[in-house]
This record gives C-alpha cells, sequence and structure tokens, in this order.
C-alpha cells in the first residue's frame, strides 16, 4: 500500500506575545491508504497541532506534509482550502455541528460546500445517513439530538464526500461508554467497508484499540509506532 | 436571521426606513411640482407673459408688470383672451399660492370656476378655495378665513385645478401687497391653440424686453432639477438615508460575524473557502436588505394614505422608477456596509476560530 500521509521532520512553533512555544518538534509519520491510525498522547504533546497541519488548518513552520502525493507546502491557503475539500474529513470532540440547520442541512451542507449537488451526492448521503443510523432525525436540529446522535452526524457530514483521509480530533471524548463504542463501530465499519483511511486522536486506551496501528507522542516527537496490544 | 429575531427585525426597519425616506423625500416634491404643473396646465392658457427675470417659481417674484400689457396682447392677431393675475404665496399653514385675479377676464381664460357651492367675488373681501384646500381646513361657506394678515369672507369653494388654491379680486390683492395696477403674470388664450409660436413671434415685437413662454415649455421646465436647491436637499437626504442602512447592516452583520466566529470554523474546516465565507455573508445581508426594502414600499404606501387623510394638499407621488431606485440604493448601501464584515469573517483562522466561545 502507498502512503497517503506523510509526514517528514515537521516543525511548528506557535508564537504567543514575545513567547515562542513549540508544538511539534521534527514529527515524521507515514499512514498508508486504508489505514486506522490512533495518536495517543498527554494534553499538550502536540496531538491536535498535528492534525490541524495535516489537515490544511494551519501551516507549517519547517518540514514536510504529503496528502495523497501532494506536498503542503507548495500550496497556498486558497489551495490548502480546496485540497482539504476535496480529502480530508474532520470530526472534532465538541461535534461541530451547525445549531440553526437541521441533521439533513448539516450533511447537505457539506456536499454544498464541495460543489456536490447533484443526484450522485444525494445517492451518497442516503448510503451515509442509513448507515449510521439518522435516516429517522434528519429534519431534527443538533440540539434535539443526544451526544452520540450528534457525533454520529459529524462523521456523515465528514465523509458524505467520500474524502480519502477522515481526521478524528477526541471523537468520543464527550460520549459515555455506550455511545463511544457505537461511534467507533461505525468508524472501524466505515475503515473496513470502505476502506476509509483513519489519523484519530485519542485518551482513551480502549478507543485507541479499534484502530490497526497505535502512535504514542509526548513533548512534540513522536516516541514509538506499533499494533495495538 | 432567525436565532437573533430582535437585531433582524430592526436591520429590516433600518433598512425600510431608508427606503422610506427616499421614497418620501422624492415623492412629496416631485408631487408637489406635479401637482402644480396640473393646476397651471388647468388654467387653459397657451402662453404666458412674465418679466425678463422672473423666477420660474412663481409667487416669490412680485409683480412688476403694469396691467396695461393686457390690452397690447390683446390687439395681437389669434389671441382670443387676456387675463392678468398677481400671484402671491401666503406662508399661512404651509406655502400656498393665492391667484389676484380679475373675474370675467380669468373665466374669458379658463372657461370659469365650477362651483362645488357658493358664488364668485362679488366684493372685495371675499374670497374662493378650491375644494382641497377647503377639505384639508374643514372651510365651510360663509365663514371668515385670515389671509395675508386680513379677514376674508369666503363666498364660494370651486373645483381644484385653476392656477392656484385662493383667489381673491386683482385689485384686493394689489392693494394689500402695495403693487395697485400690477400684475405677475398673464395668461393669454388663442383663437387656435396651433398658432402659438407665430403668436409668439408677433407678441416679441411688440414686447421685446418681457419673458414669452409657450405654457407647454414652461410645463415641461418644472422638474426637480431646475428648482434652486431642490437637488442638492434630495440628494442630502438620500445621502442620510443611505449612511443609516449602511451603518446598520456594518453592525448588524459584524456582531453576527463575531457571534457566529466558530461556525465560520466550521465551515472553513469542511473546505469553505474565504470567497465562499464572503458570499455567505453579503447573501445574508442581501436578504435582510430585500426585507427591508420589501417593508420600506409598504411603509411608503401607507405614509401616503396617511398624509393624505390628513394633509390632502400634500400630494405624495410614488413612481416605479424611484420605488426601483430607492431599492437599487439600499441594496447597494446594505452590500458596502456587509463588505468588511465579509472580509474579516472570510479571513478568521480556522482554528482560532474553531476554539472561539
Amino acid at each position: 500500500m502507498s502512503d497517503i500521509i506523510r509526514v517528514e521532520n515537521l516543525r511548528k512553533v506557535y508564537r504567543l506575545g514575545k513567547v515562542e512555544v513549540a508544538a511539534l518538534r521534527g514529527v515524521n509519520l507515514r499512514v498508508e491508504e486504508g489505514e486506522f491510525v490512533s495518536l495517543v498522547g498527554p494534553s499538550g504533546c502536540g496531538k491536535s497541532t498535528l492534525l490541524h497541519v495535516i489537515g490544511g488548518l494551519t501551516p507549517p513552520t519547517a518540514g514536510r506534509v504529503q496528502l495523497d502525493g501532494t506536498d503542503l507546502n507548495g500550496l497556498n491557503d486558497a489551495q490548502r482550502t480546496e485540497l482539504r475539500k476535496q480529502k480530508i474529513g474532520f470530526v472534532f470532540q465538541r461535534y461541530n455541528l451547525l445549531p440553526t440547520l437541521t441533521v439533513y442541512g448539516n450533511i447537505a451542507l457539506a456536499c454544498h460546500i464541495a460543489g456536490n449537488r447533484n443526484g450522485a451526492s444525494r445517492a451518497a448521503m442516503n448510503s451515509i445517513v442509513k448507515m449510521l443510523g439518522l435516516e429517522a432525525r434528519l429534519d431534527h436540529r443538533p440540539a434535539e439530538l443526544s451526544g452520540g446522535e450528534q457525533q454520529r452526524v459529524a462523521i456523515a457530514r465528514a465523509v458524505v464526500n467520500r474524502p480519502k483521509i477522515l481526521l478524528a480530533d477526541e471523537p468520543t471524548g464527550s460520549l459515555d461508554t455506550e455511545n463511544s463504542e457505537l461511534v467507533m463501530n461505525m468508524l472501524q465499519e466505515l475503515n473496513h467497508k470502505h476502506g476509509q483511511t483513519i489519523l484519530l486522536i485519542t485518551h482513551n486506551p480502549e478507543v485507541a484499540l479499534y484502530s490497526d496501528r497505535i502512535v504514542s507522542m509526548r513533548d512534540g516527537h513522536i516516541l514509538e509506532s506499533g499494533l495495538p496490544a | 436571521m432567525t436565532t437573533r429575531p430582535v437585531r433582524t427585525v430592526l436591520s429590516v426597519m433600518a433598512v425600510a426606513i431608508e427606503v422610506l425616506l427616499i421614497i418620501m423625500v422624492v415623492g412629496l416634491t416631485h408631487g408637489v411640482l406635479q401637482e402644480s404643473t396640473k393646476r397651471l396646465q388647468g388654467v387653459g392658457a397657451e402662453i404666458m407673459v412674465q418679466p425678463q427675470t422672473t423666477s420660474l417659481f412663481m409667487g416669490f417674484s412680485g409683480a412688476p408688470m403694469p396691467v396695461q400689457i393686457a390690452d397690447k396682447l390683446a390687439e395681437v392677431e389669434d389671441v382670443k383672451a387676456v387675463t392678468p393675475v398677481m400671484v402671491q404665496a401666503s406662508t399661512e399653514g404651509g406655502i400656498t399660492l393665492i391667484y389676484g385675479i380679475e373675474p370675467a377676464g380669468f373665466d374669458a381664460v379658463t372657461g370659469g370656476f365650477r362651483f362645488i357651492e357658493g358664488h364668485g367675488l362679488e366684493s372685495p373681501d371675499d374670497v374662493l378655495v378650491d375644494d382641497v384646500y377647503a377639505a384639508s381646513r374643514n372651510l365651510k361657506l360663509g365663514q371668515n378665513i385670515e389671509l395675508l394678515n386680513q379677514q376674508f369672507h369666503l363666498a364660494g369653494i370651486v373645483e381644484h385645478g385653476k392656477g392656484a388654491r385662493l383667489f381673491l379680486r386683482l385689485d384686493r390683492l394689489q392693494d394689500l401687497m402695495g403693487s395697485v395696477g400690477k400684475a405677475s403674470v398673464f395668461f393669454v388664450k388663442l383663437t387656435d391653440s396651433k398658432q402659438v409660436a407665430a403668436v409668439l413671434e408677433r407678441m416679441r415685437q411688440i414686447l421685446p424686453n418681457y419673458q414669452l413662454r409657450d405654457m407647454q415649455e414652461y410645463v415641461s421646465l418644472m422638474i426637480a432639477g431646475n428648482v434652486p436647491g431642490l437637488s442638492n436637499f434630495i440628494t442630502v437626504i438620500i445621502s442620510l438615508a443611505v449612511a443609516i442602512g449602511l451603518l446598520v447592516i456594518f453592525v448588524t452583520m459584524y456582531s453576527t460575524m463575531v457571534e457566529r466566529t466558530r461556525e465560520i470554523g466550521i465551515l472553513k474546516s469542511i473546505g469553505a473557502s474565504k470567497v465562499y465565507i464572503f458570499h455567505l455573508v453579503l447573501r445574508e445581508s442581501a436578504l435582510l436588505t430585500v426585507f427591508g426594502i420589501g417593508a420600506g414600499i409598504g411603509m411608503s404606501y401607507a405614509v401616503r394614505a396617511v398624509v393624505g387623510m390628513f394633509f390632502p394638499t400634500l400630494p405624495i407621488l410614488i413612481t416605479p422608477n424611484w420605488i426601483a431606485r430607492a431599492g437599487a440604493i439600499a441594496l447597494v448601501s446594505s452590500i458596502c456596509g456587509a463588505c468588511y464584515p465579509a472580509i474579516r469573517a472570510s479571513q478568521r483562522d480556522p482554528i482560532e476560530a474553531l476554539a472561539y466561545e
């Protein structure tokens, strides 16, 4: 399998006034197409920053990130946005749904932004809604849903355009055990049945067990990478 | 828009007031001008004679012409009737034109008044008013009216459309204004209305130092652009209205964008470009404006109806042309007001926006 994500000697420094904070200090990471990788580590070790740089939300200070063969260093902000639109789906701990839109509206918004307004996107939407068990909730607003349902909507929104990479930042961080299992089973199903590449951040060792490989981070470095125990 | 209904309604109302202001100011000025023009046409003369330096708008130029000129004009070939009129503006309860007329001569030119009540100007203290003026002040036949600091007896109420709203005897008005034997204008009726050019040419031979006008040409000059200062006044009011709309939309969209910072971060995370977010903000402000324009047009018609009930002498002319212009002005000002918030929103850093509480 080829690498769909390749990170080489990645550094990211934030400036807070006159103070510089190094969030990533020479990170190297490879993720193969169709792989499900968990990124674990203590708070502040740089996991989310790594995800944001890979997702093109913020540029690196140094080093290289290649996504599906495209080097992010050569892209400007608009090109990174375009790449994100076409190849990346994000899932966040806090769901990040738009409160004024219904479930259908939230998912359709991703199709609209991606420019998919035809029958094909409707078919993809129906399929993902069915898979995530959201058929009966399409007309509800986020405030009317449980946390687990909201996160399923967020997953549906992230994958409806069939992105090559799904980046999930603590997707079970706000959920109880039952809903966490439900969400992780769905992510696993997406990975196994549809070959969805997933890079997931978690604090929870039980959640990390759902992945093919676990990568540990500390102080802006990758410590080790290995199969789940 | 629906999550903050009060703010939405206030924004819509601000745009509505902007549209209302434009339509009302233009409607009032054009309405008054059009109405004056119609009344002047209602006199029925083909030619009017004025002093060389007179204002386009009668009532403000005094009465510097000797009435004997009427005799000279009457001798010109193809002239059927001539009547001298003294025009005086009364400022009691708003600016109203008073015509000082010689009843017989005025009737010969105009075809005569159509009386709704009462009779003509029989005594020096008689006054005639038109039906619109009478209704607006609830006047009753026979009552006394104070005009130019004098008491007059309401002798008749006539159908509107004969030049002015109030009519006194010419000699009485001349006395009051200290212009005995003088007139402000002569209205000339021809035997054949197709002979205007020829008659004007003949009149210029005998009255080279007077302004001789084809009535149709004069009427065509009665537009806002020819009224000194009126165009500037309209421009100032429109500018104020535009400033109101622009500022309100700016504040609304700016505060909306601050409130929705996190949503902007979400949109960016799912691939929304700067252009997409910029358009999103502009579309929202445009939608607010469209509602505001609709409300403003509705309010304009409502205000016109109310003004018509309480001030019948104040005509408001609402034209599709100015409705379209007011709408376009409101739309452009709103889009300008929304531009800065839209640019700010589109340039938000997605990570900072996602972390916004």
